[in-house]
């Protein structure tokens, strides 16, 4: 049947349902960039997500927004990096039906997390600010799961907007996000890429990278930095891709800082390598 | 069965001939090394001597993601969305990959008619190309090196054109509609057709037959193979999607915003992800990478009732095309223990 068969919906039943179950919905920011934030509140369809859902806060689409309401939906940007983001994360939890992790940031730590088991607080805040101090009580960058239950996470930086649409969607439909747990590398081959690891030795992170990019960067040739973070469930074969890069003639030290970039804070990522290389002196 | 000679000064033509007959695709060269199927534009793109696309032909009637179907909430319907059935015409498909898509017609076709695949390869003409091999061809073992079914017309290299077999009733009308691009074949073309043929078999590096493989495997289900190699495995699934006979697909719904509709959508899995094994309950009956890696070896060499061969085709895909460089074929030996096929 064609598509124009299809009845229009009464949307009086919509404007009485929208009375009773509009959905609240809050996004919030920890430390981070704001460009989870810009993009959600960018997406195409942003007029008819408010008029679907009532935003109790989103401070990039209201200066009206309140931290301390109640909400159904959650969406938290950022890493725990200070005192004060880990009060307000466990509000927002408190807050919260579902509790979604949006970003690199809420979902591995982000790039300012990258020298995890490194350096510690002291160590990252002297080579920053020397003696001067802050007005924050910091703490080392770390997912927001480090604190507190998230119930979905949504990687990226920034993240799709497709995936974004999709988690809306589907929590709003009474469902949930299926989750992926495969590479970026499958997708590349999906969209009909060559394949720049193989091809050309670059240092492509798609083969531990989870999906859902459409391979954005190898798609134009630029090999994958990780930004999405490590499938999950343990299937981030850090491990296999650091042999390979090996065999390439990548170091030791570079294969290590480049994967540490969004995954310093997988639990495998270390033992993986070790594998390979041998112990950490 | 007919055979005709396209000369090589009408090649050219001959492809714009089946260009103005519906979409043609056939091999370009994508990268400095690597070919895949494509859209032909310009026909001079088509390119004649390649071993192997990174994409199976397969993607033009089972594509990589394809709406189902939509709903509709409010009213509880479904409304299917069938492929429009425009021809497509497969210019260059090397002989391995016809028998992979038989193998596709009989999951597809055969058993239980999925109604987007056969709409799409019934509306689909297929033109196949003679090829030489490389070191990671094996097509000779599985018997898939030459084809008698599943193709409409097949080129042959001579030195001065193609000597044409006609696979159909649809090749041959191809011919007849056309005929000023084919000349009959001299008793010299028949001689270079025999030794293209001679000189491509004596170019293999494994010979012999594998029919016995997967009994073989089965025996030797722990071989120590597997593990040495799954351990190398990244888990990316290069070489199910790769594979022209592959055919694992996941479905989901993605409804609309305001819940009163969506669509089904259904795009290629594989085997070497976590979740192609994960049931109700959490239950994963391939919880570890060893048993996706083992399974993918048992299920190419499954026996394929309509083709009488394995599943595999003997492309050499997934080893081509696996960044770990996991040699198929290799370790198969491995575990067949002869180092040389029967």
């Amino acid at each position: 049947m064609e598509r124009s068969k299809m009845i229009l919906p009464d949307h009086e039943i919509i404007e009485e349902c929208r009375d009773v179950c509009r959905a609240t919905v809050g996004v919030y920011v920890l430390t981070s960039c704001y460009g989870c934030q810009l993009v959600m509140a960018t997406v195409q369809k942003i007029m008819e997500i408010a008029n679907l859902v009532d935003f109790k806060c989103f401070y990039m689409v209201s200066s009206k927004s309140s931290m301390h309401e109640p909400v159904d939906i959650a969406f938290v940007e950022g890493s725990v990096s200070t005192e004060k983001d880990l009060e307000e994360l466990k509000e927002v939890r408190k807050n919260a039906k579902v509790l979604v992790a949006i970003g690199a940031c809420a979902v591995n730590g982000g790039v300012q997390s990258w020298s995890e088991g490194d350096l510690n607080y002291d160590e990252l805040y002297a080579s920053v600010y020397g003696d001067s101090k802050i007005k924050y009580k910091g703490l080392q960058a770390a997912p927001i799961d480090s604190y507190v239950k998230v119930d979905y996470f949504l990687p990226g930086c920034p993240p799709e907007e497709d995936e974004i649409m999709y988690f809306l969607s589907t929590f709003l439909f009474g469902s949930y996000p299926e989750e992926i747990d495969y590479p970026v590398c499958a997708e590349c081959r999906l969209e009909g890429n060559p394949c720049i690891l193989i091809e050309s030795d670059a240092p492509c992170l798609g083969p531990i990278t989870v999906a859902g990019c459409k391979a954005r960067c190898p798609s134009f040739g630029v090999p994958c930095i990780g930004c999405r973070g490590p499938v999950p469930h343990d299937n981030s074969w850090f491990d296999s891709l650091a042999l390979i890069f090996r065999n390439k003639g990548y170091s030791k030290d570079y294969i290590r800082e480049r994967m540490k970039i969004f995954c310093s804070f997988d639990k495998n990522l270390e033992e993986r390598l070790e594998k390979v290389f041998g112990r950490k002196k | 069965m007919r055979y005709v000679k396209l000369p090589k000064e009408k090649v050219c033509e001959f492809l714009e001939r089946l260009k103005s007959m519906g979409t043609l695709y056939g091999p370009k060269k994508i990268s400095e090394k690597f070919y895949d199927f494509r859209e032909i534009g310009d026909v001079k793109e088509v390119e004649f001597e390649y071993n192997r696309t990174i994409t199976p032909p397969r993607k033009y009637f089972f594509p990589e993601r394809e709406t189902v179907f939509t709903f509709d909430t409010v009213n509880v319907e479904i409304h299917e969305t069938m492929p429009e059935g425009k021809p497509i015409i497969l210019f260059g498909v090397h002989a391995c990959d016809i028998v992979g898509l038989r193998i596709m017609d009989s999951r597809f076709i055969d058993d239980l008619p999925d109604p987007y695949y056969q709409i799409r390869r019934e509306n689909g003409i297929i033109i196949g190309l003679s090829c030489l091999p490389d070191e990671y061809c094996f097509c000779s073992v599985r018997r898939t090196d030459f084809v008698d079914a599943g193709f409409d017309l097949f080129l042959h290299l001579l030195p001065d054109g193609y000597l044409v077999r006609v696979g159909t009733v649809t090749g041959h009308k191809l011919i007849e509609n056309s005929p000023e691009y084919f000349e009959e074949i001299s008793s010299e073309d028949k001689d270079n057709f025999a030794k293209f043929e001679t000189k491509r078999r004596s170019m293999f590096t494994v010979q012999g037959n594998w029919d016995d493989m997967r009994y073989r495997l089965e025996l030797h289900l722990d071989h120590p193979m597997y593990m040495r190699e799954s351990d190398k495995c990244l888990g990316c699934g290069n070489c199910t999607l790769t594979c022209p006979t592959c055919r694992c697909y996941e479905v989901k719904d993605l409804p609309t915003l305001d819940g009163t509709g969506g669509e089904r959508i259904r795009f290629w899995d594989s085997c070497q992800f976590r979740s192609h094994g994960l049931v109700a309950g959490g239950h994963n009956f391939r919880p570890t990478k060893k048993d996706r890696f083992l399974n993918r070896y048992q299920c190419k060499n499954a026996y394929c009732e309509t083709t009488t061969t394995s599943y595999c085709v003997g492309c050499g895909r997934c080893t081509y095309f696996c960044p770990a460089d996991i040699q198929f074929k290799e370790n198969l030996l491995e575990v067949y223990g002869t180092g040389g096929g029967a």
